[in-house]
């Protein structure tokens, strides 16, 4: 094998690692919302955006403010970004205590505003619910597009690399490790909440409000809830795809927000199975495989083809078609749901 | 194009959008998510023909209420059916929407791709408003739109209450079973009512350009503006969706419009789709079902305290 060949490979798998690690952590997140509580979150990609606008937006006002940078958003980042870089390299411990910061950060404000997102549908059937949650996303969307002081509009803002103090040559896969370290992380806990009491709740809410309701608990609360959980969760992966572009582009929200962090995390849940973590995980592996062969054999695709396509336009057509497959042969998933096992069943049947 | 008029062009279109959401939602109980991508489809009929043939799109519009109608009622025949048939739910069926929606926008960017290939001028985003004249004072486009609106309403009308086929849809809308025993075919309306909402969509694209700029995202932009229209409606009704769609339409452009005024800054006239947000969240909050679900009688009744 020629070493360029090498060279490919190697940066196709570091490709379907990082996608993949982000699929997990925002498909993981939605399965709690959708797979178990049965919330069809159509508003995914909210919780995704409002991570990248935490690090892009808010973190860099107070870094500005406690850098004494002056000026607006957009000259300000790259200031910033170039201090906080110079600050990282004297010493590495600024920069993993201010990557902890980050992260903690757009945990809170990912729940908060996940709360604040439900509350007008809460009570409502699920269409109205799906109907909401997407025109909330969308127009959130849209005022970061063209609001100039939230995240730079059309220009974009800067994010310092926190970890300026790792060579260059391996800046990438170290991101790619804190993605994968993260999302297992983030696997571990969900798999605790979902074995729990709670999560038999959630199911529970899902399969029948009104026996819930009957048996004395707060439907919109544990959908509030829920939701809280599931945005902070996604939120996470927001702040952690701006580490890898260390830029934010509210115009990349735009185009690809609602088909990259809504739609495909639906395709991954329901391609492994709802309500399974275990599915989720899989079903985030052959769609991150799945996503980045394609783009590595583009050129050859859209030359074999003979007509001036972009490849992107190809694989939302593709993905979309699988989508529809998987809804006709393959509802239940490739690991359907198992049955609750709770520690007494388990004793009852040994 | 004045403030007003521009308000009322726009409206128009949300009406016939909203109308055709409503119409399929009441049949098939699902909230169509490719609306949007729906009324895109015809905007770029109209492109098409007026780019290769040089035909006004005015004149554009039957041909694309035919295609519209049969990629609606293709969409529901290779999508909805088959799914309805194997017992799927209504997060399924919106999921399928969601997916047909981005099946149309990868077809819309490849389509640009060619489209522009074949006539040496970008496809990505374009505008017919340069076409307007004025006609009587007012822009051509404003009579225009509400001379389809206004047939479509005649056209609608007679359908439901003077023929056979509209007493069968009504009952199937009304209780899908009993009718079905009484020989309805609840297939037969089911289809039609794709038919005509995938066709007013497609006329409401022909004509959005006019108006408003299409660009790659206006599919997902418009998507809000509809769910607005039809949920003030009720979601449930013909009239509440036509009504829906003024509402919305007016607010979005007048708010917006008289915000900017006040403010003195214009860049305020993007954001008409928080006032549809808004709209959405205080119909939810105050009357979930809609203008049609208010029991006006008593609201009447309550206002003149007796």
């Amino acid at each position: 094998m020629e070493e360029g060949d090498k060279m490919e490979i190697w940066s196709l798998i570091t490709n379907i690692l990082l996608w993949f690690g982000l699929y997990v952590i925002v498909s993981l997140s939605l399965n709690v919302e959708y797979g178990y509580c049965g919330i069809p979150n159509f508003g995914k990609a909210l919780s995704v955006i409002v991570g990248a606008v935490v690090a892009g937006g808010l973190m860099t006002r107070i870094l500005m403010v406690a850098m004494g940078v002056h000026g607006d958003i957009i000259t300000g980042s790259s200031a910033v970004s170039g201090e906080v870089t110079t600050l990282v390299k004297s010493n590495p411990l600024y920069g993993i205590v201010l990557f902890l910061v980050y992260i903690i950060l757009a945990l809170i404000i990912g729940a908060v505003v996940g709360a604040v997102f439900i509350l007008p549908s809460a009570r409502l059937k699920e269409d109205y619910l799906a109907i909401t949650l997407l025109a909330i996303a969308e127009t959130f969307t849209m005022v970061c597009y063209y609001n100039p002081v939230i995240v730079g509009s059309y220009y974009g803002v800067s994010v310092p690399n926190l970890f300026a103090f790792i060579p260059a040559s391996v800046r990438y896969q170290t991101i790619v490790g804190i993605i994968l370290i993260t999302a297992f992380v983030v696997y571990i806990v969900l798999e605790r909440i979902v074995e729990s009491p709670y999560g038999r709740l959630l199911r529970g809410v899902r399969e029948n409000e009104d026996v819930m309701k009957a048996y004395g608990r707060n439907v919109m609360n544990i959908r509030i809830k829920t939701m809280a959980l599931g945005s902070g969760i996604a939120a996470i992966a927001g702040v952690l795809l701006t580490f890898y572009t260390l830029r934010v582009q509210p115009d990349s929200f735009m185009n690809y927000g609602r088909t990259f962090w809504t739609f495909f995390p639906f395709l991954i849940i329901l391609l492994g199975g709802a309500g399974n973590n275990r599915g989720v995980v899989l079903g985030s592996l052959i769609f991150a495989t799945l996503w980045e062969l394609v783009d590595f054999y583009k050129d050859n695709i859209v030359s074999a083809l003979h007509l001036p396509v972009e490849a992107v336009w190809l694989e939302y057509i593709l993905f979309g078609v699988l989508m529809l497959l998987i809804l006709f042969y393959k509802p239940e998933g490739l690991i359907p749901e198992k049955p609750i096992v709770t520690e007494p069943i388990k004793r009852k049947k040994s | 194009m004045g403030v007003v008029e521009g308000a009322l062009i726009y409206s128009n279109l949300l009406a016939l959008l909203a109308l055709g959401l409503t119409l399929t939602y009441m049949t098939t109980a699902v909230p169509n998510f490719a609306q949007g991508s729906f009324a895109v489809f015809g905007s770029y009929i109209a492109l098409t023909l007026l780019r290769l043939f040089g035909i006004h799109p005015y004149k554009s519009l039957p041909i694309a209420f035919v295609l519209g109608g049969l990629l609606g009622a293709g969409s529901y025949l290779l999508i909805l059916k088959p799914l309805i048939r194997r017992g799927a739910n209504v997060v399924t069926l919106m999921i399928a929407t969601l997916a047909l929606d981005l099946i149309l926008l990868g077809f819309r960017g490849i389509y640009a791709g060619i489209l522009g290939k074949i006539t040496r001028q970008p496809c990505e985003m374009f505008m017919f408003s340069y076409l307007v004249k004025p006609v009587f004072g007012v822009p051509d486009i404003l009579l225009v739109s509400s001379l389809v609106i206004v047939l479509t309403l005649l056209g609608l009308f007679f359908l439901l209450y003077k023929t056979k086929f509209g007493i069968a849809l009504r009952a199937s809308v009304e209780n899908p079973m009993l009718s079905e025993i009484m020989g309805v075919d609840v297939e037969k309306t089911r289809l039609f009512s794709w038919f005509l909402s995938g066709a007013l969509a497609s006329m409401a694209g022909v004509l959005l350009p006019f108006k408003q700029e299409i660009v790659p995202a206006t599919a997902e932009l418009v998507i809000v503006s509809i769910f607005a229209s039809s949920i003030v409606g009720g979601l449930s009704s013909i009239a509440g969706a036509i009504l829906g769609g003024y509402i919305v339409g007016m607010s979005e452009s007048l708010i917006t419009y008289y915000l900017s005024v006040v403010t003195g800054n214009a860049g305020l006239l993007v954001y008409g789709k928080v006032v549809s947000l808004v709209i959405i969240v205080v119909t939810l909050l105050v009357a979930p079902r809609g203008l049609a679900g208010i029991r006006w009688r008593k609201v009447i009744r309550w206002r003149s305290g007796r």
